[in-house]
């Protein structure tokens, strides 16, 4: 039994690793960009009125308190609807894309940290294949912005973008 | 030499500063005396001339960047502001006009560039809690922006206008996504849901146009 | 190209407007602006008698009526606040430079001069000669009066060319009535000097 040990071995040795050539190859650990924060973002359809409404399910983070009264505040309508919504990393040296939708969507730059804990951010509005605006802006925590954008049916296509945190 | 009140009566009459009653016994004295009559026409043509060459308002060189450089000017010195009060320290350098001291003859570029709308936000008050837009540009004809901070929604608005309307049968559909991937060597970005499965993915085309791919699973 | 006022600024009244920028409205701001940049400019302008600060002093005034604006109460008109600010911003910089006048010449304030003729002299259908005499008469009236002391340049763009009320002019530089009336006589006195040849007249 003891001579048959050592090539016992080699043979679970070689299934082992026989084993593993057959497996997908594992990849390398990858180093996660450096990021200024989180965004939120969100294509709002704003209507007044509710059979123009889509339906949708999405729901605006906890943090953006009263959002259908802000917006209101704002805009004048009476209801909006979440469309589409992105979280996404702002990343301190690649920009980065917020695409609730195909049809309005941000690029985001990061300018680097700004006071009380705000970024600085250089941010596109884009539809489709479009810049609308080019923007130099400071974001800071729990403060909303909201873009205006085209009017769609009877409303109007909104932008908002919130930084989560950093 | 004449008394002061002399002197002052001829100023008083030019400038139509003179009361009724003194106004007809200062234009009797300039008829029977031919010396005062000079000196007082004299002074009306001069007075004349002066404004003729003085215009009220004056055709303001490269007015659009006037107007730009303003609002980005007031922009930066909020945050600088706000940047002072929290480091404590009071640290406002140069004078202002050593900071907006710009060129006389703008570039064609610069002008063209402030033209399309450099605007500020003033943050509420002493507030330095709030989202900001330091500047914008629209490129499109007829877009115009503006931006403000409404107190009541607490919320930085960016109002574009002038946009063309989407048409109503044109379908808007969103997507919601929870994080995303970039692959840095090819250049795209896939977004993904929820549950981990890839929506889309971002690339660029030749000019930097955003490319959509749609559901194109990775590797 | 397009403008960043949207707004035609007849239309709008300085009361709405002032409403809006106090609240923050950016465009609102920017067509007052759009709407008292010209007679800013040249208030600054006819003071210093230089291009490029009366244009960084003219913006300095904006910017300053920016940020007094939430202590604006209306109880004036809007360019009458605006104006004394402009005013005061530039003359202050007219101290500061202590430019000298009775019979002083400062060269660097003679910067533009030619530029600047060109633009305040009406144009219209005048012959060519005409036109020249006319311009030249506008360059000596604007060499004469940069000779002139502050104190006395001043009382003479505020009565001239804004058109101030002898009491208006008081309340701004600050001064006495009489001050103000002595000021005038004794300005007018010395760009008659200068101007001798243009505008004597034989008994």
């Amino acid at each position: 039994m003891k001579a048959l040990l050592p090539p016992l071995l080699l043979l679970i040795a070689g299934t082992n690793l026989f084993a593993q050539e057959k497996a997908a190859p594992q990849p390398l650990p990858a180093v996660k960009p450096a990021t200024e924060g989180k965004v939120w973002g969100a294509l709002i359809f704003a209507t007044n009125d509710a059979a123009q409404l889509i339906g949708t399910q999405e729901k605006p983070p906890a943090q953006l308190g009263q959002f259908h009264e802000r917006l209101s505040k704002v805009f004048g309508f009476k209801h909006f609807e979440v469309l589409g919504q992105h979280q996404q990393d702002i990343f301190r040296e690649y920009e980065s894309w917020v695409v609730p939708s195909r049809d309005l969507f941000l690029k985001i730059d990061s300018n680097g940290p700004a006071d009380n804990g705000g970024v600085k951010l250089h941010l596109q509005v884009w539809r489709e294949q479009q810049v609308l605006v080019k923007s130099d802006a400071v974001l800071r925590l729990g403060s909303p912005l909201f873009i205006g954008g085209p009017k769609w049916k009877d409303g109007r296509l909104i932008f908002v973008l919130l930084l989560e945190r950093k | 030499m004449k008394p002061p009140s002399e002197d002052h009566d001829l100023i008083r009459w030019l400038d139509g500063e003179m009361a009724d009653n003194e106004l007809a016994a200062f234009e009797a004295r300039l008829k029977d005396d031919p010396v005062l009559a000079k000196e007082a026409n004299e002074l009306s043509a001069l007075s004349a001339g002066i404004r003729d060459h003085l215009p009220a308002e004056m055709r303001i060189p490269h007015a659009d960047f006037f107007n730009s450089q303003i609002q980005v000017r007031i922009a930066q010195m909020d945050l600088d502001e706000s940047r002072q009060k929290q480091t404590g320290n009071i640290s406002l350098a140069d004078s202002f006009i050593s900071w907006i001291r710009q060129p006389w003859f703008a570039t064609a570029g610069a002008v063209a560039l402030a033209v399309l709308g450099f605007v500020w936000m003033r943050p509420h008050t002493q507030d330095t809690a709030h989202s900001l837009i330091l500047s914008f540009y629209t490129p499109g004809l007829g877009v115009e922006a503006s931006t403000y901070h409404d107190n009541e929604a607490d919320a930085t608005v960016l109002m574009l206008d002038g946009l063309e309307e989407v048409p109503a049968d044109r379908k808007i559909s969103g997507i919601s996504v929870h994080r995303s991937e970039t692959e840095l060597e090819i250049a795209a970005t896939t977004l993904f849901d929820a549950a981990g499965s890839p929506l889309l993915v971002i690339s660029r085309d030749a000019v930097g146009h955003p490319l959509f791919l749609t559901n194109t699973p990775r590797g | 190209m397009p403008s960043s006022a949207s707004t035609d600024p007849g239309e709008v009244s300085d009361i709405d407007l002032v409403k809006r920028s106090q609240a923050g409205d950016t465009r609102a701001f920017d067509t007052l602006v759009t709407k008292y940049r010209g007679r800013i400019y040249a208030m600054t302008y006819h003071l210093i008698q230089n291009e490029t600060e009366a244009w960084d002093l003219a913006q300095e005034a904006f910017i300053k009526a920016w940020r007094a604006l939430p202590n604006f109460k209306q109880d004036a008109a809007f360019y009458t606040w605006l104006y004394r600010i402009a005013h005061n911003v530039t003359y202050d910089w007219l101290r500061k430079k202590k430019i000298q006048g009775d019979g002083e010449f400062d060269d660097e304030r003679t910067e533009h001069r030619v530029a600047a003729g060109a633009e305040a002299t009406p144009k219209g259908d005048a012959a060519p000669d005409t036109a020249m005499r006319n311009a030249e008469l506008g360059q000596r009236i604007q060499e004469a009066i940069s000779r002139l002391s502050p104190e006395h340049r001043q009382v003479i763009v505020l009565r001239e060319v804004e058109g101030l009320a002898y009491e208006e002019i008081s309340a701004l530089v600050p001064c006495s009535l009489g001050t103000v009336m002595s000021r005038l006589f004794y300005a007018r006195k010395k760009l008659q000097e200068q101007l001798k040849d243009v505008y004597e007249t034989t008994l």
